[in-house]
């Protein structure tokens, strides 16, 4: 008996590596046996004759307000090419940037990413583990060829495109429109400055409320980013000063932060707060104004849904307190000269690219990923580089969303956001050290000082 | 065959091996590693290095000008003692307690030893609640007491008795089931000797409960400071980034903190190597002062 058992056993496990060993040897799917005939996606690109499997990561995941507009898109595609997707998709963080590099540190990056194009892809750049758009065209030459150039970012390690944009951002200040009833202080509009915002903040903060909702010992970057730029201009924003000498701007805005701490328009606990207890604040009308991304759209209208998983559940009366505008402005940056611009997009690896059997595949991703067709439907409120924007179907959309399309319709430029370029410890000093500034314990131009030695060492 | 196959020892070694193949692996060699690491130029996580820093030691030396190494240095050994008071000392008295009463004895065992189970993480998000500014538990129970105003219980001053707090009560219970056991394994006839003599019950925690336990007090006090070396996830969870004004970080989270979030991969290989060298320090230290005593 025993004999019996050890023999089932055997064979059993026989058997089992076997099954094993007929798995393709990149561990995925087995796709034997489904052969198509050649297929043509939408763009009428060809696609492989013989289905492939991609690997594909994006951040397209989680509470990501496209994660189901990605994963509709994949199906559809798939269907209609025969190729499947191993989507690896998670939400944009430092633990997804983190994984990411360390995959192309070690030969396991994905055929396509969804990726930023600024300081975070040097490295696979730097590597020459990515193919430039230009190289992709001379094969294919209508890759990408419905988008404006113009408006597709250059590497900052070489200068050449890369990345393929489909939804861009914008940063702008949200507004409680109850608290400012309360207050007696109308909604900001195109021509709103520095002072007559101080002016508000005063009149909110005597109606006994906060003026300003920012947790500035944990996320400063939005105020980071405009006070500097209220001391630039659109033109020379996204440019690191080359010592604290060129830094004028850097340290009036630290200053400027400083003041209006000082004069008491951020919350009592801004240093100890975290960034979601603020926007608690905010959501909860007990704070006025919020400058945050287009992607705190999606987290307001959360905010007002019994249940964050269901649409349906909206309270479309509580959505109508809160509306988006632009941000205060100062000396030769207009309140609608906005931060935002396309800082995404989908690379295709060399991998991929140097693989015969997925080659065309990856390009035929792209090519659907950014179709005039799917564009839109990712954008919505944000920019876009198509050449040819369809029309909007405002009815798809809500009410804080259709004020964001009017909010961005009177956007005089986008700047892209230096900090986007200054990244790393060299940030530690103005960021994290934020709370140091305001209450003087660290002087504004060394803090500058500090960082900007720290980033010019690592170029 | 007979009796010999019980003196080769081959066996055991062959057995032993895999294990310590997987301490090699995953712990000295990454261990060596980091060593390696903390003398290199690393501006990324997942990237390999760029080089030695210049001078190659260059990140010790910051160490010793960082004011903030300092900070986390000093909040670890307040840590230390706060695990050694509050955690192994108020475990003594709740053992001792428990030990004396017949009834409910697992019920309180249950009870206090039920923080364990629950994740650190948890905690911290459990906590971040009671001591939310607005709105939160505690300050919501002072507000209904006649307080005016609301208290930011993380806020500068307050901010590190709010962390040590839940990190305090979280393990409390383990080492109440250690020093319960201990009592447990105490002889009842000497209790009943000393009652015969006509010792009151302190008499008898103070001559024969406390003397007893010496050995399982020691061991709980090595494992109290060792363990405090490594208290991360509850304080990071309440107050990331050291919060406020950089005055809560610990040797742990401070390491975490430049590797994970300034990208400053070598700088926290270099912490990392200090916060191993304390341990092994403090361990020496600890093992001198606690010695167990042979009865």
């Amino acid at each position: 008996m025993k004999r019996f058992i050890a023999a089932m056993l055997a064979g059993t496990m026989i058997f089992s590596l076997a099954a094993c060993g007929s798995q393709p040897s990149d561990g995925g799917v087995e796709t034997t046996g489904t052969k198509t005939e050649s297929t043509t996606s939408s763009e009428g690109t060809t696609a492989t004759a013989k289905p492939v499997e991609l690997n594909v990561t994006t951040t397209f995941a989680g509470e990501d307000g496209n994660a189901q507009n990605f994963k509709n898109a994949v199906k559809a595609w798939c269907d209609e090419t025969g190729n499947t997707v191993a989507d690896t998709s998670a939400t944009s963080d430092e633990t997804f940037k983190t994984r990411v590099t360390t995959d192309f540190e070690t030969g396991s990056e994905p055929d396509v990413l969804f990726f930023f194009n600024g300081a975070d892809a040097n490295s696979f750049i730097k590597a020459d583990k990515v193919v430039s758009i230009d190289e992709i065209r001379a094969e294919y030459p209508d890759y990408a060829s419905n988008m404006n150039d113009n408006l597709i970012a250059d590497s900052l390690v070489d200068g050449k495109k890369y990345a393929v944009p489909v939804n861009g951002f914008w940063e702008a200040m949200f507004v409680n429109k109850e608290v400012l009833d309360a207050a007696g202080v109308e909604v900001p509009g195109a021509d709103y400055t520095m002072d007559m915002f101080k002016e508000d903040c005063q009149k909110i903060k005597d109606a006994g409320y906060t003026p300003i909702a920012a947790a500035l010992g944990n996320i400063p970057h939005y105020w980071w980013e405009y006070a500097i730029f209220n001391h630039d201009t659109p033109e020379n924003h996204v440019q690191v000063p080359a010592g604290i000498e060129d830094a004028a701007s850097w340290v009036d805005g630290m200053l400027d932060i400083k003041e209006l701490y000082e004069l008491g328009y951020f919350p009592d606990n801004t240093l100890s707060a975290t960034d979601d207890e603020t926007f608690a604040m905010f959501v909860d009308s007990k704070a006025a104004f919020l400058i945050d991304g287009s992607w705190k759209v999606g987290g307001i209208v959360n905010a007002c849904q019994s249940d964050p998983e269901d649409a349906s559940t909206l309270d479309a009366d509580k959505l109508a307190n809160f509306t988006v505008t632009y941000v205060p402005g100062n000396g030769d940056r207009k309140a609608t000269d906005l931060i935002g611009g396309l800082s995404m997009g989908y690379y295709i690896t060399r991998k991929a690219w140097e693989d015969p059997n997925k080659r065309a595949a990856a390009v035929d991703f792209v090519s659907y990923m950014t179709s005039d067709e799917l564009v839109p439907v990712f954008a919505q409120h944000t920019a876009s580089a198509l050449k040819n924007a369809p029309a909007v179907d405002e009815s798809q959309f809500n009410a804080l969303q259709i004020e964001a399309m009017d909010m961005m319709s009177g956007v005089t430029s986008l700047t892209g956001a230096v900090q986007d370029i200054f990244m790393g410890d060299c940030r530690v000093t103005t960021f994290d050290g934020m709370p140091e500034i305001v209450t003087g314990k660290l002087d504004a131009a060394e803090a500058v000082e500090e960082g900007l030695k720290l980033y010019h060492a690592q170029q | 065959m007979g009796a010999s196959i019980y003196k080769n020892k081959k066996p055991a070694i062959i057995f032993l091996i895999p294990a310590f193949l997987f301490m090699i692996v995953y712990l000295y060699y990454p261990f060596l590693q980091n060593i390696w690491n903390s003398f290199q130029n690393i501006r990324q996580l997942g990237s390999s290095g760029e080089g030695f820093l210049n001078p190659w030691y260059s990140n010790y030396v910051e160490m010793f000008h960082d004011e903030v190494v300092w900070i986390s240095l000093k909040n670890t050994l307040i840590m230390m003692l706060v695990t050694l008071v509050g955690q192994v000392g108020i475990a003594i008295v709740l053992a001792l307690m428990v030990d004396n009463i017949t009834h409910g004895k697992h019920f309180f065992k249950t009870v206090y030893f039920f923080p364990i189970v629950i994740s650190a993480t948890a905690l911290g998000l459990l906590f971040n609640l009671i001591f939310l500014y607005d709105k939160g538990m505690l300050n919501q129970i002072l507000e209904k007491l006649g307080k005016v105003g609301l208290t930011d219980w993380k806020g500068e001053g307050i901010a590190l008795f709010t962390m040590m707090l839940p990190v305090m009560w979280q393990y409390v219970g383990f080492y109440f089931v250690i020093l319960i056991t201990g009592l447990n394994n105490i002889s009842d006839e000497l209790y009943e000797a000393a009652r015969i003599d006509g010792a009151s019950t302190f008499q008898k925690v103070r001559y024969i409960s406390i003397p007893l336990l010496h050995n399982v007090i020691c061991t709980c006090s090595v494992l109290a400071v060792t363990g405090a070396l490594k208290v991360f996830d509850l304080p990071w969870t309440m107050f990331p980034k050291g919060m406020p004004l950089k005055s809560t970080f610990l040797t742990g989270t401070y390491m975490y903190y430049h590797t994970m979030e300034t990208k400053n991969v070598d700088y926290g290989s270099a912490l990392a190597v200090l916060i191993v060298v304390l341990g092994i320090v403090l361990a020496k230290v600890v093992n001198a002062i606690f010695k167990e005593k042979d009865y």
